[in-house]
Protein backbone atom coordinates (compact mmCIF):
# COMPACT_ATOMS: atom_id res chain seq x y z
CA UNK A 1 0.00 0.00 0.00
CA UNK A 2 2.72 2.32 -1.05
CA UNK A 3 0.82 5.39 -2.84
CA UNK A 4 -2.24 4.31 -4.00
CA UNK A 5 -5.48 5.68 -1.91
CA UNK A 6 -8.15 3.71 -0.75
CA UNK A 7 -11.62 4.00 -1.13
CA UNK A 8 -15.15 2.97 0.59
CA UNK A 9 -17.65 1.92 -2.04
CA UNK A 10 -20.98 2.06 -0.13
CA UNK A 11 -23.75 -0.61 -1.99
CA UNK A 12 -26.95 0.11 -0.80
CA UNK A 13 -28.98 -2.99 -2.62
CA UNK A 14 -32.51 -3.19 -2.63
CA UNK A 15 -35.25 -4.83 -4.30
CA UNK A 16 -36.18 -1.34 -5.69
CA UNK A 17 -33.19 0.34 -6.71
CA UNK A 18 -28.95 0.37 -6.28
CA UNK A 19 -27.43 3.31 -4.39
CA UNK A 20 -23.92 3.40 -4.13
CA UNK A 21 -21.69 6.06 -2.61
CA UNK A 22 -17.92 6.71 -2.84
CA UNK A 23 -16.22 7.98 -0.13
CA UNK A 24 -12.74 8.39 1.38
CA UNK A 25 -11.71 5.50 3.64
CA UNK A 26 -13.38 7.83 7.00
CA UNK A 27 -16.61 7.85 5.30
CA UNK A 28 -16.63 11.50 5.49
CA UNK A 29 -16.21 12.79 2.04
CA UNK A 30 -18.02 11.65 -0.92
CA UNK A 31 -16.02 11.10 -4.35
CA UNK A 32 -18.78 9.80 -6.36
CA UNK A 33 -22.65 8.37 -6.22
CA UNK A 34 -25.10 7.21 -8.16
CA UNK A 35 -28.40 5.36 -7.87
CA UNK A 36 -29.82 3.30 -10.36
CA UNK A 37 -32.13 6.05 -12.07
CA UNK A 38 -29.04 7.61 -13.74
CA UNK A 39 -28.58 4.55 -15.73
CA UNK A 40 -32.13 3.25 -17.26
CA UNK A 41 -35.40 5.09 -17.35
CA UNK A 42 -37.99 2.03 -16.24
CA UNK A 43 -37.98 2.57 -12.64
CA UNK A 44 -38.55 -1.00 -12.23
CA UNK A 45 -35.65 -1.74 -13.61
CA UNK A 46 -33.43 0.11 -10.59
CA UNK A 47 -32.49 -2.47 -9.31
CA UNK A 48 -31.39 -4.50 -12.11
CA UNK A 49 -28.06 -6.17 -12.06
CA UNK A 50 -27.85 -4.49 -15.83
CA UNK A 51 -28.37 -0.55 -14.54
CA UNK A 52 -25.96 -1.74 -11.28
CA UNK A 53 -23.19 -2.81 -13.77
CA UNK A 54 -23.64 0.71 -16.08
CA UNK A 55 -23.42 2.57 -12.70
CA UNK A 56 -20.32 1.00 -11.42
CA UNK A 57 -18.67 1.78 -14.55
CA UNK A 58 -19.08 4.89 -14.64
CA UNK A 59 -18.65 5.41 -11.11
CA UNK A 60 -14.84 3.61 -11.75
CA UNK A 61 -13.87 6.20 -14.14
CA UNK A 62 -14.75 9.24 -11.49
CA UNK A 63 -12.86 7.02 -8.89
CA UNK A 64 -9.99 6.88 -10.70
CA UNK A 65 -9.97 10.36 -11.97
CA UNK A 66 -9.92 10.88 -8.19
CA UNK A 67 -6.44 9.24 -7.94
CA UNK A 68 -7.95 5.95 -6.02
CA UNK A 69 -6.91 3.05 -6.63
CA UNK A 70 -8.88 0.23 -4.87
CA UNK A 71 -12.18 0.38 -2.94
CA UNK A 72 -13.28 -1.88 -0.04
CA UNK A 73 -17.19 -2.60 -0.43
CA UNK A 74 -19.37 -2.34 2.31
CA UNK A 75 -22.72 -3.91 1.05
CA UNK A 76 -26.04 -3.90 2.45
CA UNK A 77 -29.79 -5.01 1.87
CA UNK A 78 -32.67 -3.24 3.42
CA UNK A 79 -32.54 -4.80 6.72
CA UNK A 80 -34.22 -3.71 9.47
CA UNK A 81 -37.62 -5.45 9.73
CA UNK A 82 -36.71 -6.18 5.49
CA UNK A 83 -35.02 -8.43 3.63
CA UNK A 84 -31.10 -9.33 5.30
CA UNK A 85 -30.11 -9.94 2.15
CA UNK A 86 -28.44 -7.54 -0.33
CA UNK A 87 -30.64 -7.05 -3.77
CA UNK A 88 -29.58 -7.81 -7.40
CA UNK A 89 -27.56 -4.96 -8.01
CA UNK A 90 -24.90 -5.77 -5.00
CA UNK A 91 -23.07 -9.20 -6.86
CA UNK A 92 -23.27 -7.22 -10.21
CA UNK A 93 -21.66 -3.60 -9.24
CA UNK A 94 -18.57 -5.86 -7.17
CA UNK A 95 -18.13 -7.59 -10.16
CA UNK A 96 -18.08 -4.69 -12.29
CA UNK A 97 -15.84 -2.55 -10.35
CA UNK A 98 -13.41 -5.54 -10.11
CA UNK A 99 -13.65 -5.56 -14.28
CA UNK A 100 -13.18 -1.91 -14.75
CA UNK A 101 -9.62 -2.03 -12.99
CA UNK A 102 -10.45 -1.01 -9.37
CA UNK A 103 -8.64 -3.31 -6.82
CA UNK A 104 -11.21 -4.70 -4.66
CA UNK A 105 -10.24 -5.20 -0.36
CA UNK A 106 -12.29 -6.03 1.87
CA UNK A 107 -16.22 -6.72 1.22
CA UNK A 108 -18.39 -6.48 4.55
CA UNK A 109 -22.03 -6.66 4.72
CA UNK A 110 -23.04 -4.02 7.13
CA UNK A 111 -26.98 -4.72 6.63
CA UNK A 112 -28.83 -3.24 9.82
CA UNK A 113 -29.93 -6.70 12.09
CA UNK A 114 -32.42 -5.12 14.73
CA UNK A 115 -31.57 -6.91 17.80
CA UNK A 116 -35.28 -6.98 18.14
CA UNK A 117 -36.86 -4.30 16.82
CA UNK A 118 -40.42 -3.85 15.73
CA UNK A 119 -43.15 -5.66 13.85
CA UNK A 120 -42.46 -7.11 10.22
CA UNK A 121 -44.57 -5.91 7.63
CA UNK A 122 -47.49 -8.41 6.90
CA UNK A 123 -46.61 -10.66 4.00
CA UNK A 124 -47.88 -9.71 0.18
CA UNK A 125 -50.30 -12.68 -0.95
CA UNK A 126 -48.55 -15.49 -2.61
CA UNK A 127 -45.57 -15.76 -0.80
CA UNK B 1 -22.15 33.53 -6.37
CA UNK B 2 -20.13 35.08 -4.46
CA UNK B 3 -16.74 35.93 -4.87
CA UNK B 4 -15.69 34.01 -1.95
CA UNK B 5 -17.37 30.81 -3.16
CA UNK B 6 -16.26 30.96 -6.55
CA UNK B 7 -12.53 30.56 -4.73
CA UNK B 8 -13.76 27.98 -2.19
CA UNK B 9 -14.45 26.14 -5.07
CA UNK B 10 -11.62 26.37 -6.76
CA UNK B 11 -9.24 25.20 -4.04
CA UNK B 12 -8.01 21.91 -3.93
CA UNK B 13 -8.93 19.72 -1.10
CA UNK B 14 -5.61 18.71 1.04
CA UNK B 15 -5.40 14.84 1.54
CA UNK B 16 -4.44 14.22 5.28
CA UNK B 17 -2.82 10.82 5.84
CA UNK B 18 -4.77 9.28 8.95
CA UNK B 19 -1.37 7.17 11.46
CA UNK B 20 -2.28 4.94 14.01
CA UNK B 21 -1.99 5.53 17.66
CA UNK B 22 1.59 4.78 18.82
CA UNK B 23 0.23 1.71 20.29
CA UNK B 24 -0.09 0.32 16.77
CA UNK B 25 2.96 1.00 15.68
CA UNK B 26 1.83 4.21 13.54
CA UNK B 27 1.08 2.58 11.08
CA UNK B 28 -0.34 4.26 8.20
CA UNK B 29 -4.18 4.08 7.69
CA UNK B 30 -5.06 5.78 4.95
CA UNK B 31 -5.71 8.93 3.27
CA UNK B 32 -8.61 11.68 3.72
CA UNK B 33 -9.50 14.61 2.03
CA UNK B 34 -10.63 18.13 3.66
CA UNK B 35 -11.06 21.72 2.72
CA UNK B 36 -10.41 22.84 6.17
CA UNK B 37 -7.86 20.76 9.41
CA UNK B 38 -11.07 20.86 11.72
CA UNK B 39 -12.87 19.26 9.48
CA UNK B 40 -10.80 16.12 10.04
CA UNK B 41 -11.37 15.85 13.84
CA UNK B 42 -13.77 13.06 14.79
CA UNK B 43 -13.47 11.46 11.70
CA UNK B 44 -13.65 7.43 12.42
CA UNK B 45 -11.52 5.45 10.24
CA UNK B 46 -11.99 1.01 10.53
CA UNK B 47 -9.27 -1.05 9.57
CA UNK B 48 -8.64 -4.84 10.06
CA UNK B 49 -5.94 -5.97 12.67
CA UNK B 50 -4.60 -8.07 9.61
CA UNK B 51 -3.88 -4.99 7.86
CA UNK B 52 -1.89 -3.01 11.11
CA UNK B 53 0.13 -6.25 11.56
CA UNK B 54 0.36 -7.68 7.50
CA UNK B 55 -0.46 -10.76 8.88
CA UNK B 56 -3.52 -11.76 6.82
CA UNK B 57 -5.22 -14.55 9.41
CA UNK B 58 -6.33 -11.65 11.49
CA UNK B 59 -8.37 -10.45 9.66
CA UNK B 60 -11.41 -11.31 11.52
CA UNK B 61 -10.85 -8.64 13.92
CA UNK B 62 -12.15 -4.44 13.16
CA UNK B 63 -10.62 -1.68 14.69
CA UNK B 64 -11.72 1.42 14.58
CA UNK B 65 -9.87 4.74 15.39
CA UNK B 66 -10.80 8.36 15.56
CA UNK B 67 -8.81 11.51 15.17
CA UNK B 68 -7.73 13.28 17.54
CA UNK B 69 -5.10 15.06 16.44
CA UNK B 70 -4.28 16.65 12.97
CA UNK B 71 -0.91 17.93 11.72
CA UNK B 72 0.01 19.88 8.64
CA UNK B 73 -0.67 16.70 6.45
CA UNK B 74 -1.09 14.08 8.92
CA UNK B 75 -3.87 13.24 11.09
CA UNK B 76 -3.24 11.12 14.10
CA UNK B 77 -6.20 8.74 16.05
CA UNK B 78 -6.41 6.83 19.21
CA UNK B 79 -8.36 3.88 19.17
CA UNK B 80 -12.23 4.40 19.32
CA UNK B 81 -13.38 0.65 19.28
CA UNK B 82 -12.77 -3.16 18.19
CA UNK B 83 -15.20 -5.70 17.31
CA UNK B 84 -15.41 -8.97 15.41
CA UNK B 85 -16.60 -9.09 11.82
CA UNK B 86 -20.11 -10.13 11.49
CA UNK B 87 -19.26 -12.85 9.28
CA UNK B 88 -16.74 -14.69 11.40
CA UNK B 89 -19.32 -14.37 14.32
CA UNK B 90 -22.24 -16.02 12.95
CA UNK B 91 -19.62 -18.76 11.63
CA UNK B 92 -19.24 -19.47 15.60
CA UNK B 93 -22.77 -19.91 16.14
CA UNK B 94 -24.21 -24.16 16.22
CA UNK B 95 -26.94 -25.25 16.28
CA UNK B 96 -27.59 -27.03 19.87
CA UNK B 97 -24.62 -25.03 21.65
CA UNK B 98 -25.22 -22.27 23.90
CA UNK B 99 -23.45 -19.09 23.32
CA UNK B 100 -23.05 -16.96 26.46
CA UNK B 101 -23.12 -13.38 26.11
CA UNK B 102 -21.95 -10.78 28.69
CA UNK B 103 -21.35 -6.73 28.89
CA UNK B 104 -19.35 -5.34 31.01
CA UNK B 105 -18.35 -1.99 31.67
CA UNK B 106 -15.25 -1.05 33.27
CA UNK B 107 -12.80 2.01 34.44
CA UNK B 108 -9.15 0.83 33.89
CA UNK B 109 -6.24 2.22 36.21
CA UNK B 110 -5.84 5.46 33.88
CA UNK B 111 -9.46 6.26 34.05
CA UNK B 112 -10.81 4.97 30.87
CA UNK B 113 -14.22 3.81 30.87
CA UNK B 114 -14.25 0.88 28.45
CA UNK B 115 -17.25 -1.42 27.67
CA UNK B 116 -15.90 -4.90 26.84
CA UNK B 117 -18.29 -7.94 25.38
CA UNK B 118 -17.09 -11.21 26.05
CA UNK B 119 -18.82 -13.97 24.26
CA UNK B 120 -18.38 -17.69 24.92
CA UNK B 121 -19.82 -20.70 22.82
CA UNK B 122 -19.90 -24.25 24.13
CA UNK B 123 -20.03 -27.38 22.99
CA UNK B 124 -23.18 -28.50 23.86
CA UNK B 125 -26.35 -26.60 25.11
CA UNK B 126 -25.55 -25.90 28.72
CA UNK B 127 -27.65 -25.95 31.51
CA UNK B 128 -29.22 -22.12 32.45
CA UNK B 129 -27.31 -22.78 35.81
CA UNK B 130 -23.79 -23.50 34.18
CA UNK B 131 -24.55 -20.17 31.58
CA UNK B 132 -24.87 -18.05 34.43
CA UNK B 133 -21.59 -19.72 36.56
CA UNK B 134 -19.35 -19.14 32.81
CA UNK B 135 -21.09 -15.30 32.47
CA UNK B 136 -20.51 -14.84 36.18
CA UNK B 137 -16.70 -15.83 35.53
CA UNK B 138 -15.92 -14.04 32.78
CA UNK B 139 -17.77 -11.03 34.33
CA UNK B 140 -15.06 -11.15 37.24
CA UNK B 141 -12.22 -11.98 35.00
CA UNK B 142 -13.15 -9.20 32.40
CA UNK B 143 -13.15 -6.43 35.78
CA UNK B 144 -10.25 -8.44 37.14
CA UNK B 145 -7.86 -7.74 33.94
CA UNK B 146 -9.54 -3.44 33.64
CA UNK B 147 -8.31 -2.93 37.15
CA UNK B 148 -4.88 -3.80 37.19
CA UNK B 149 -3.65 -2.98 33.51
CA UNK B 150 -3.67 0.49 31.88
CA UNK B 151 -5.81 1.28 29.13
CA UNK B 152 -3.31 0.37 26.65
CA UNK B 153 -2.50 -2.72 28.40
CA UNK B 154 -6.27 -3.75 28.22
CA UNK B 155 -6.75 -3.39 24.79
CA UNK B 156 -3.43 -5.24 23.75
CA UNK B 157 -5.05 -8.16 26.16
CA UNK B 158 -8.06 -8.04 23.84
CA UNK B 159 -6.52 -7.60 20.54
CA UNK B 160 -3.84 -10.37 21.03
CA UNK B 161 -6.77 -12.06 22.47
CA UNK B 162 -4.81 -12.99 25.68
CA UNK B 163 -7.70 -12.05 27.30
CA UNK B 164 -10.39 -14.11 25.72
CA UNK B 165 -8.06 -17.49 25.95
CA UNK B 166 -7.93 -16.73 29.89
CA UNK B 167 -11.40 -16.47 30.08
CA UNK B 168 -11.66 -19.92 27.94
CA UNK B 169 -8.96 -21.61 30.23
CA UNK B 170 -11.10 -20.41 33.29
CA UNK B 171 -14.16 -21.16 32.26
CA UNK B 172 -13.41 -24.74 30.32
CA UNK B 173 -13.92 -26.28 33.71
CA UNK B 174 -17.51 -25.32 34.45
CA UNK B 175 -18.65 -26.69 31.07
CA UNK B 176 -16.86 -27.44 27.63
CA UNK B 177 -16.16 -24.60 25.43
CA UNK B 178 -15.60 -24.24 21.70
CA UNK B 179 -14.48 -20.71 21.58
CA UNK B 180 -14.36 -17.53 23.86
CA UNK B 181 -13.91 -14.20 22.04
CA UNK B 182 -14.42 -10.42 22.78
CA UNK B 183 -16.98 -9.75 20.32
CA UNK B 184 -16.86 -5.76 21.01
CA UNK B 185 -15.07 -3.15 22.94
CA UNK B 186 -15.60 -0.01 22.89
CA UNK B 187 -14.05 3.60 24.69
CA UNK B 188 -16.93 5.22 26.25
CA UNK B 189 -15.43 8.10 28.47
CA UNK B 190 -11.84 9.49 28.52
CA UNK B 191 -9.86 9.98 31.77
CA UNK B 192 -10.86 14.34 31.42
CA UNK B 193 -14.57 13.56 30.73
CA UNK B 194 -14.50 10.92 34.07
CA UNK B 195 -13.17 13.80 36.16
CA UNK B 196 -15.24 16.02 35.18
CA UNK B 197 -17.95 13.53 35.71
CA UNK B 198 -16.56 13.06 39.21
CA UNK B 199 -15.90 16.90 40.20
CA UNK B 200 -20.14 17.65 38.71
CA UNK B 201 -21.19 14.81 40.99
CA UNK B 202 -22.49 15.43 44.42
CA UNK B 203 -21.52 13.00 47.27
CA UNK B 204 -25.41 12.13 49.05
CA UNK B 205 -24.35 11.26 52.49
CA UNK B 206 -26.37 8.35 54.17
CA UNK B 207 -27.46 10.25 56.83
CA UNK B 208 -28.51 13.18 54.68
CA UNK B 209 -31.37 11.15 52.78
CA UNK B 210 -34.96 11.20 54.51
CA UNK B 211 -35.91 7.75 54.88
CA UNK B 212 -39.81 7.66 55.19
CA UNK B 213 -39.85 4.89 57.56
Amino acid sequence: MADDKWGVAHVHASFNNTIMTVTDLTGAETIAKSSGGTAVKQNRDEASPYAAMQMAESIAEEVKAAGITGLHVRVRGPGGNLQKSPGPGAQATIRALARSGIEIGRIEDVTPIPHDGSRAPKGKGGF
Amino acid sequence: MSERSVSRAKQEKRWYTVFAPEQFDREELGETPADEPEQVYNRTIETTLGELTNNASENNTKLTFQVSDVGSDAAYTEFKSHSLSRDYLRSLVRRGASKIEAYVTVLTTDDYRLQIQPVAFTTKKADASQEKAIRKQMVQMVEDAAAERTFEEVIDSIVEGRLSSAIYGECKTIYPLRRVEIQKTTLEAHPEEIAEEEATSVSVDEDDVAVDS
